[in-house]
């Protein structure tokens, strides 16, 4: 069902630096450009992905990190995986997975047990539940935010990173490199 | 005049405020390295980044007073989901609900404008009304749709200058609704009609950041003070300031 891309097979080195789009640092799925121009997801592990103009419907479950950047409506269970909704993905469903990355358009409830993060293009409709959440400017949400620790972790980013007080807000990344803090 | 040309996307002026800290940004909202813009990045088309400025708020100063104690309350947040602002009100134990009410309302003109031009190309049996009254109902069935007596406290921003007066008071019935017994709106409102647009972020408990945005939405109207005593009637009206930028800022108690 999911189209797999495996970064060793298409050749390319793994931490080839200076054709990486939109830098994820961590989590998720970074996606490289090939030769081609085509998007393909590159991890460690091997992530699946869902690709432009892949509609599914029904439940996604699996373990492992997932890559959207098609149409998917239901629900997505990955247990201890990351997902990553692409700038093109669209995700009618309830999320549940250790991280969420957030690119695209996501409509429903979304519980990223670690961390969720909102890039400047993410629009969510839908409540979060997380540990860590961190939110570029830009990012549309609209629901509540529920922060599960006792000490929440509300991680300052981009712009926003310089003028965030207090002890529990981590400017995990350098502020000038624009990449998902870790 | 058409919805599309209320909606007059243009560029925000300068925020006119105290200490003002232009800042260098992509396009997506990340810092550049100091330095020239690259060669591709300069042209006529391209919109001019985003500033921000940071301004005192002795109305979130006193809002915060308001809240003090509460312990885990609920907060409305009417504006953009911005990093600083929603880390500022959940690491002091709030549970924060988002909504960008101008964004849908810019959103929502737009979706009006092309039923409206595929009800003119149908056939006359299918109306669509387009009165103040009937769209505001319209706005209002998709959006603040919370239970009643969600909500200790909202923040309202400067929003109700930018939406058509008949939102804005039907917003003002349905947050009264939303909110609990006590609970406390944080409201701003421009004292002469604002040349730019801007957004609001909490920097910490006394100052605001002022971000010059692109127009999402013009200006309405300019309420004055009798006209604010009456939208909030159902309130009692606590406390007002009047900040050098003409923005006055207030807080209302249900």
């Amino acid at each position: 069902m999911w189209k797999k891309e495996d970064v060793k097979s298409q050749g390319l080195p793994e931490n080839a630096p200076g054709n990486v789009v939109g830098s994820p640092a961590t989590g998720g799925t970074p996606v490289r450009e090939t030769s081609t121009g085509l998007p393909v997801s590159v991890s460690s592990k091997g992530s699946a992905s869902i690709s432009q103009g892949i509609r599914i419907k029904g439940e996604v479950t699996g373990s492992e990190d997932l890559f959207v950047d098609g149409h998917v409506e239901g629900k997505v269970n990955l247990s201890n995986g990351s997902l990553t909704v692409g700038p093109n993905g669209e995700v009618k469903a309830d999320i549940f997975a250790r991280e969420v990355i957030v690119r695209g358009r996501v409509d429903g409830r979304i519980v990223g047990r670690e961390k969720i993060q909102l890039w400047s293009t993410g629009n969510v409709a839908g409540d979060l539940q997380t540990e860590r959440l961190m939110i570029e400017d830009g990012a549309v949400l609209r629901g509540r935010v529920e922060i599960e620790t006792g000490k929440p972790h509300v991680e300052a980013r981009g712009a926003a990173a310089g003028t965030s007080k207090g002890g529990s807000v981590a400017a995990s990344s350098p502020v000038s490199s624009g990449s998902a803090a870790n | 005049m058409s919805f599309l040309n209320k909606l007059g996307i243009g560029i925000a002026a300068g925020a006119g405020s105290s200490r003002e800290v232009p800042k260098t940004m992509g396009s997506s909202g990340r810092p550049r390295p100091n330095g020239p813009a690259p060669v591709a990045a300069v042209g006529a088309t391209r919109a001019p980044e985003p500033r921000e400025s940071n301004r005192v708020s002795n109305g979130l100063k006193e809002f915060l007073w308001n809240l003090d104690g509460l312990g885990r309350g609920t907060l409305l947040d009417l504006g953009p989901a911005w990093q600083t602002t929603l880390s500022f009100f959940i690491e002091r134990g709030f549970r924060v609900s988002s909504e960008d009410i101008l964004r849908a309302w810019k959103e929502f003109l737009v979706e009006e404008e092309g039923k409206l031009r595929e009800a003119t190309g149908r056939a006359a049996q299918h109306t669509f009304d387009v009165s103040p009254a009937a769209r505001a109902a319209r706005f209002l069935e998709a959006n603040l749709q919370y239970p009643n007596s969600s909500f200790d406290a909202v923040l309202l921003w400067d929003l109700l200058d930018y939406l058509e007066p008949l939102v804005a008071k039907q917003i003002v019935v349905n947050l009264t609704e939303l909110l609990r017994p006590g609970g406390v709106v944080f409201a701003m409102f421009h004292s002469k009609k604002p040349e730019g647009f801007q957004r609001y972020r909490v920097a910490d408990s006394t100052t605001l950041q002022v971000i010059s945005s692109p127009v999402l939405c013009p200006a309405q109207r300019v309420y004055q003070n009798r006209e604010i005593q009456d939208l909030f009637s159902r309130y009692r009206t606590v406390k007002s300031f009047v900040g050098r930028d003409q923005l006055r800022e207030s807080l209302f108690i249900k």
